[in-house]
């Protein structure tokens, strides 16, 4: 019967989305301090090689117009 | 339909039969309710765990950094060639050359330093929405209302006709949103309107795995740093980000506090946190190891939507492109706006930042692409001020009393002129 079909068709969902919330439930959490100290400490280790944070010399930059000087 | 000559027979039937479907149905009432209320319970407790863990915020624990500053970002390169709205864009590994896609159904391969087209290629069909350069550089993969993602080869001879080694790969029920090869040419993934992202195999075109769980359309996706294993994470209209395992086709993780469509999601370079960017004119940074979201980067000024978003290399900044035709830079850590970019005549659709972080490349709907960098002096010029204050205040003093050495020295000429007189 098409009721039949539609109610288990809900239960289906119904299980999947309890057993996809089991699954986030379980996951192992570190608190929120730990996790920001981590970004942080990834920022500070790689901003010296961060060419938009740093700027590099004109030379190396392969964007940069190198222009000659002109003196009027 | 039981037919029985007496009329009370048939009405005892019918009776038996309800009372049958009652019986039968009860079950299946009480077990959807169970459900319900253990899905209820589950969701509280996830919100419960979650909350249990945030001591801090992200800009708290940030206070001792050093601050950035303001930066000046100067275009430095304008692909015109498009006749429409571009609509996604994507860099190749050798950070030079640029695919593009527009809703007229071109998609061009260009030299982003000298701003030369190298390939064309027209669609059948128009919004190509989705495209991507493969890591090995010789093919790039698009797709968009056609339902689908083909990818084409590219040859060393830019006469020869691209759309004749066209491969189609993916077939999907709804438009292609966004398409991404994996760490070879050999695997796609997609994501589709209709709902689902899916792995692709670029030879056979046979469907490797399927991801569902978004309850509307998946808008974007982005691939973890291969460094931090096989996941990848999708936005959707749903308002959802999910964190997705590639080999298990399972959700692991989902956050829902935006509240619009995501239309952009961006792995941090270490791979434990993703940023996203949505309608609701937010980006929201979300750390996957603490589960929660952990920072918000919004201005009450800022009212349009974010259509996609990038970080710089070192992952200090967080660039945005909106809705209002502007790019807006973000101090990750601290929460505040760096710099902001006009430029584009139209909205900014598309933001990438290129494979070294030299550069980022936006699209708009003004037909055009940029290409953008920090401008270092400009941006530094607090730090390099008390030099070039001193500078510009000795050259004023010197050509001051250059002049007044001149002025006293013509005024006792004509003095003694005078005097002359």
């Amino acid at each position: 019967m098409s009721s039949k079909a539609h109610s288990s068709n809900n239960i289906a969902n119904a299980r999947r989305t309890v057993q996809q919330l089991r699954i986030e439930a379980s996951i192992e959490r570190i608190k929120v301090s730990k996790a920001c100290a981590d970004l942080m400490s990834y920022c500070s280790e790689h901003a010296r090689s961060d060419p938009l944070l740093m700027g590099i010399p004109a030379s190396d930059n392969p964007f940069k117009d190198k222009k000659p000087c002109t003196i009027l | 339909n039981v037919l029985c000559r007496c009329c009370g027979c048939r009405t005892l039937l019918l009776l038996l039969l309800l009372w049958k479907l009652e019986e039968h149905l009860l079950p299946l009432n009480e077990t959807l309710a169970h459900l319900k209320t253990e899905s209820e319970t589950l969701k509280s407790k996830l919100e419960e765990e979650r909350a249990k863990l945030h001591d801090v915020e992200l800009h708290q624990v940030a206070e001792k950094v050093e601050g950035l500053g303001q930066f000046v970002m100067k275009t430095r390169r304008t692909l015109k060639g498009h006749g429409n709205k571009v609509l996604c864009m994507d860099w190749c590994k050798d950070k030079r050359r640029i695919v593009s896609s527009s809703q007229d159904g071109k998609v061009i391969v260009w030299d982003a330093f000298t701003t030369n087209k190298e390939h064309a290629v027209t669609m059948p069909c128009t919004w190509v929405m989705a495209c991507a350069y493969a890591p090995s550089g010789c093919a790039v993969a698009c797709g968009g209302l056609d339902n689908k993602c083909s990818v084409y080869p590219l040859s060393l001879d830019k006469n020869e006709n691209l759309a004749a080694k066209k491969k189609s790969v993916a077939m999907h029920t709804n438009y292609l949103s966004a398409c991404s090869f994996t760490n070879s040419d050999m695997q796609i993934l997609t994501s589709s309107g209709d709902g689902t992202c899916a792995l692709w195999d670029v030879e056979s075109g046979q469907l490797l795995q399927s991801f569902h769980g978004h309850a509307a359309d998946v808008l974007c996706l982005d691939l973890a740093p291969s460094e931090t294993g096989n996941t990848f994470v999708s936005g959707g209209c749903d308002k959802k980000a999910n964190v997705w395992d590639m080999r298990s086709g399972q959700c692991i993780q989902s956050f829902e506090t935006h509240e619009s469509d995501i239309n952009s999601v961006r792995y941090y370079p270490s791979g434990d946190a993703f940023a996203s960017g949505s309608d609701d004119a937010t980006c929201r940074l979300y750390d996957l190891r603490a589960d929660r979201e952990v920072a918000i980067y919004s201005k009450e000024s800022i009212i349009f939507g974010v259509s996609s978003v990038d970080f710089s290399l070192s992952g200090r900044l967080l660039f945005g492109g909106y809705n209002d035709y502007t790019i807006n830079v973000w101090d990750v850590l601290k929460g505040t706006r760096v710099s902001i970019l006009f430029g584009h005549e139209n909205r900014v659709s598309t933001l990438r930042v290129s494979p070294d972080g030299t550069a980022f490349s936006t699209g708009s709907w003004d037909h055009t692409l940029r290409v953008c960098d920090d401008c270092y002096f400009l941006s530094n010029l607090t730090t390099l001020q008390p030099r070039v204050t001193f500078l510009v205040t000795s050259c004023n003093v010197c050509c001051f009393s250059l002049f007044f050495f001149f002025l006293s020295d013509l005024g006792l000429r004509m003095r003694t002129q005078r005097m002359k007189w």
